[in-house]
């Protein structure tokens, strides 16, 4: 076959011919085969780095690094927090603290209570009746160990940090007296309102 | 790694050389008889390639009209609530999507490759089909395990692997077809060849039919569930579990991919785009490079599709690296490909073949870099679980797999059917309209697929989740999931305009077709190579070495392998052989990569049931369970998911996607009820879900009877009862018993539709769901003596919610 006047002239054709296919004697592309070489000599590379070196390295001590660096920053003002009244209750009337309960109530509890906490089938956040609790210490209680045979489930191991579970305990303190989009009608009796004692 | 093996030839191959030659002999011994070059008369079947590619274009239609349908059923799930209760369990996403994937993959594509290797095999091998029987046989068999695919999967029976959803009579049916009929016959074919030579298509579909029948018989070695009992023929359970079940999986899914859609598409494109270009191939050596290397390469590239999972760190690694590796090799093809276009350009421009072929091979040169970048651990661990990895594999299908399928039937098709195509302007408009609805489907599904990704890890300053609901994050990406279902159609109105062209190039036929016969001598065995020409280095100032290494980098040993189709076929085989082998026999020999944790204790017969309810189902395809080492996972989801939890999980329900919430810790998370409900209808539950209604398991009656095959497979495959597998049914009931009471005191009825609750199969995929991730946090238990099932199960009434105490107990004992 002539090549045609846009292919280049210095293309040497091989003997080979198969059902007319026939083949040029190119060499490799050089950015080609230097491209495959490092992508070959990058990987000894990487495993004795991320495999053989120091400590913290793997993925696994990635995250928890990670993990850490981040508590850190959420709580590197307050510290490690204990779930009395008091602590809850100074909680739950500070909105810079506020959202950071919320947050993991919309993570956690929306799907029972609602996104605004007015209930579903978890009962109503938000008005003044109250099922095993008392004061603003039962709400932690409650969200720690769970009640009522597991309808209210245990999230104590599950969210893990005591800090995370104070501030959820605290949004939900604050939700009372919020005014739900379809609120569920009343369960349980009326308390007196929350006190930090 | 090639100067290596290809540093001593000579010594090793010819030693082989001697060992093939009696089973290569067929080739040679007729010719040897008459010890001359007398000419052979022969001529190719065609009509089986007819048959191939008619069952492409009809399969290819289907395979996409099922795409658009799972993508609106994805979008408005509610569109099959008011359908008859039998059929609308059926018409949902998760039960559909399976049909879609292997439509495409096997039905489309398969047909598409065996369309490509009928006809050219028998031209590159100037010789017909070694038999005319087993082609028959095998494009028969072929389409009947396409129509078991299409009836099985709706109803549920899938084994929930992706891509080998099919369950185990189908799998021995595809190793029968495959090997016996397809793989005989083109070996065969190139044992009785005439031509002296494999040209470079002939290397791709050996490779692509020798490790599909590895891959296909090792990912799905299973055990049948009630088989000899008489329970059923349709379920099995793998004999792995957890993370060497995943490992498997993968290994098996990404080279699925890769000699399924990519290296016998490789073979079609070095045969058809230099037929149709009319221009020789750019590089002999480019091709043989490309092609041991990426044979070689591919096997072990599968973890990567298991970033940041339980599967242990190093696989994790080799299959990130072997990713990277696998670019150049790829884009050698597409290299090779563009770059036989040279002076042929002009013809670009007017020939809707070569237009196909271009677009088909861009594709692939972008879904090969993209490719390798998703395989990189922190692009990944953006991409993983989102629509990212969607829009990837449809870019790889829509525009190589499909592109290049099409460009192929244009181009096949007046010979086929001896006439002019009747419309080159609809196949021009096929091609413009195809392009375009390619774009339209990926751009915005890569936007969804970031979108996701950067929603789910963001944190705000306070160190939280800036964006805590889930259904917030998946209802942002629905308006690009209606994009698709428009892109979708137009691809679909392309193909449908493929096939008018075709049935009326059809009509145009002749009478009879002409069906010429060739001549050609046959193969003898006095063939003598041409000699190796000397290193241009040689007698130069260089190091012996060096000149050795130049002669071996010309390539010219391989011209000899290229003459040994059975030699070629064992070199390939090990190479996909000790490539796997060396990352299995590691995965399953080292006992640290599946540290145990005691308290992880097997499922108790009620959740082996649900479990069974949740794979056939499908939930999988929108649930993960496989929690991520990452903050943001941490905080959505709670601790990361470890090897050791999966160890009774057979399949694995790891999942790729995450349409729906990851379910790896939602034991306990929300109440029975909560669960009873959200299956009558998730909408009730989270306003703006996206999930189906699963009513049909409140109705349906669960059949504890059937649970004891289960109960004794899951013991055959080393989880231990401690209590007699016979009395499963009852162990069973007892839980149910347990769990219906549970919802009731939460407030719901005790019947649902005249049916008692506690008889319902919804309650065995509660029980189920009730479970995972929860034994973790379990404390161990003293020994204790151990008691009869029907006491311990008793003392588990009492603690809702949660395992059967016994599963806790025996612990001690072991």
């Amino acid at each position: 076959m002539a090549s045609t006047p846009t292919a280049p002239q210095n293309d040497v054709t091989l003997g080979h011919s198969y059902d007319g296919i026939r083949e040029y004697d190119n060499p490799l592309p050089g950015w080609w085969t230097w491209l495959f070489i490092i992508t070959v000599v990058i990987s000894p590379i990487y495993i004795l780095y991320f495999h053989v070196g120091a400590e913290g390295r793997s993925l696994e001590d990635q995250y928890l690094a990670a993990m850490d660096a981040n508590t850190r920053k959420k709580y590197k003002k307050i510290g490690d927090l204990t779930p009395d009244s008091k602590t809850i209750y100074t909680y739950s009337q500070d909105p810079e603290w506020i959202v950071v309960g919320q947050s993991i109530f919309k993570v956690n509890c929306v799907s029972c209570h609602g996104a605004d906490g007015g209930g579903l089938v978890g009962p109503n956040l938000c008005d003044e009746n109250y099922k095993h609790i008392k004061g603003v210490t039962d709400i932690y209680k409650v969200i720690n160990e769970g009640v009522a045979g597991g309808a209210m489930p245990a999230w104590g191991t599950r969210i893990g940090n005591k800090n995370d579970l104070i501030m959820v305990s605290a949004y939900v303190a604050s939700l009372r007296g919020s005014k739900p989009a379809k609120p569920k009608g009343p369960d349980g009796s009326p308390i007196p309102p929350w006190s930090p004692d | 790694m090639r100067a290596r093996r290809s540093s001593e030839p000579h010594a090793t191959q010819l030693l082989l050389i001697v060992l093939l030659m009696s089973a290569n002999s067929l080739a040679f011994s007729r010719s040897d008889a008459s010890g001359s070059e007398a000419m052979e008369q022969y001529s190719y079947d065609d009509a089986v390639v007819r048959m191939f590619v008619t069952a492409t274009i009809f399969w290819g239609l289907i395979g996409t009209i099922a795409g658009v349908l799972v993508g609106v059923l994805l979008a408005a799930p509610w569109i099959s609530e008011g359908l008859r209760s039998d059929v609308s369990p059926i018409l949902s996403f998760a039960r559909l999507r399976p049909l879609h994937t292997n439509a495409a993959i096997f039905a489309f594509a398969g047909n598409a490759i065996f369309a490509a290797v009928y006809y050219s095999t028998q031209r590159l091998c100037k010789c017909r089909m070694w038999s005319d029987v087993l082609s028959r046989l095998h494009f028969w068999g072929w389409q009947a395990i396409i129509v078991a695919a299409a009836i099985t999967l709706p109803l549920g029976i899938t084994q929930s692997k992706e891509y080998a959803e099919l369950e185990w009579p189908i799998d021995l049916a595809i190793a029968v077809v495959w090997v016996l009929f397809f793989g005989l016959n083109f070996m065969m074919t190139l044992v009785n060849r005439r031509e002296r030579h494999m040209y470079v298509a002939l290397w791709f579909y050996i490779a692509t039919i020798v490790t599909v029948t590895v891959l296909h018989v090792f990912n799905n070695l299973v055990i049948p569930v009630g088989a000899w009992t008489g329970s059923g023929l349709w379920k099995s359970y793998p004999i792995y579990a957890g993370v060497q079940d995943a490992f498997m999986q993968w290994w098996y899914g990404h080279n699925a991919v890769a000699f399924f859609l990519t290296i016998p598409f490789l073979g079609l494109m070095y045969y058809f785009l230099p037929k149709a270009a009319e221009r020789p191939v750019f590089s002999y050596k480019l091709s043989i490079i490309q092609f041991w290397s990426l044979v070689f390469i591919y096997i072990w590239a599968g973890p990567h599709h298991l970033h940041y999972t339980a599967l242990p760190e190093w696989a994790s690694t080799f299959g990130m690296l072997f990713g990277i590796m696998l670019w150049m090799p790829s884009w050698g093809g597409m290299i090779n490909g563009l770059l036989t276009l040279r002076g042929a350009w002009h013809k670009v421009t007017t020939d809707p073949i070569l237009k196909f072929f271009v677009v088909g091979l861009t594709f692939y040169g972008l879904a090969t870099f993209e490719g390798p970048m998703l395989s990189i651990k922190s692009v990944n661990a953006l991409s993983h679980y989102t629509d990212w990895t969607i829009a990837h594999v449809h870019s790889g299908a829509l525009g190589w797999n499909g592109f290049m399928t099409f460009g192929m039937i244009y181009w096949l098709l007046p010979r086929l059917y001896q006439t002019k195509l009747w419309s080159t302007k609809m196949a021009e408009w096929h091609f413009w309209i195809g392009t375009i609805g390619i774009l339209l489907y990926i751009i915005p599904i890569y936007i969804a697929g970031i979108t996701e990704g950067l929603m789910w890890r963001a944190l705000d300053e306070s160190g939280s989740l800036k964006y805590p609901s889930f259904l917030q994050t998946i209802q942002t990406v629905v308006p690009f999931w209606w994009t698709r279902v428009i892109a979708g159609s137009l691809y679909v109105v392309g193909i449908s305009m493929l096939a008018i062209n075709a049935v009326m190039t059809w009509l145009n036929r002749p009478a009879t077709y002409e069906v010429p016969v060739y001549s050609a001598p046959r193969l003898t065995r006095e063939h003598v190579d041409a000699p190796i020409p000397q290193s241009t280095l040689k007698g130069k100032p260089v190091l012996e070495l060096a000149a050795k290494v130049d002669e071996v980098s010309q390539m010219n040993w391989h011209r000899r392998w290229e003459r040994f189709p059975i030699w070629f076929t064992i070199v390939t085989t090990i190479a996909v052989l000790i490539a796997s082998a060396l990352e299995i026999v590691p995965m399953f020999l080292i006992r640290s990569n599946v540290p145990t944790i005691s308290t992880v204790k097997p499922y108790t017969p009620l959740e082996l049931a649900g479990r069974d309810v949740y794979v056939s189902e499908g939930c999988y395809n929108c649930h993960s369970q496989m929690i991520r080492p990452m903050v943001a996972e941490k905080l959505r989801y709670g601790d990361f998911s470890k090897a050791g939890e999966s160890i009774y999980d057979h399949p694995f329900q790891w999942g790729s996607r995450r349409i729906g919430p990851d379910l790896a810790r939602e034991g306990g998370r929300q109440s029975s009820l909560w669960h009873w409900q959200h299956l009558e209808n998730p909408t009730s539950r989270s306003e703006g879900s996206i999930m189906p209604r699963y009513r049909h398991l409140l109705d349906e009656r669960l059949n504890f009877n059937a649970i004891t095959d289960r109960v004794r497979a899951a013991s055959y495959l080393g989880a231990v009862y401690p209590f007699d597998i016979e009395k499963s049914p009852e162990v069973a009931r007892l839980q149910a018993d347990k769990i219906a009471a549970e919802i009731i005191s939460q407030g719901e009825s005790v019947d649902y539709n005249g049916q008692l609750i506690k008889d319902s199969t919804a309650i065995a995929l509660i029980a189920y769901l009730q479970r995972l991730g929860t034994d973790l946090y379990k404390t161990e238990e003293p020994a204790a003596a151990p008691a009869n099932a029907e006491t311990t199960t008793a003392t588990a009434a009492a603690r809702p919610g949660s395992a059967p105490e016994w599963a806790d107990r025996d612990s001690g004992a072991q």
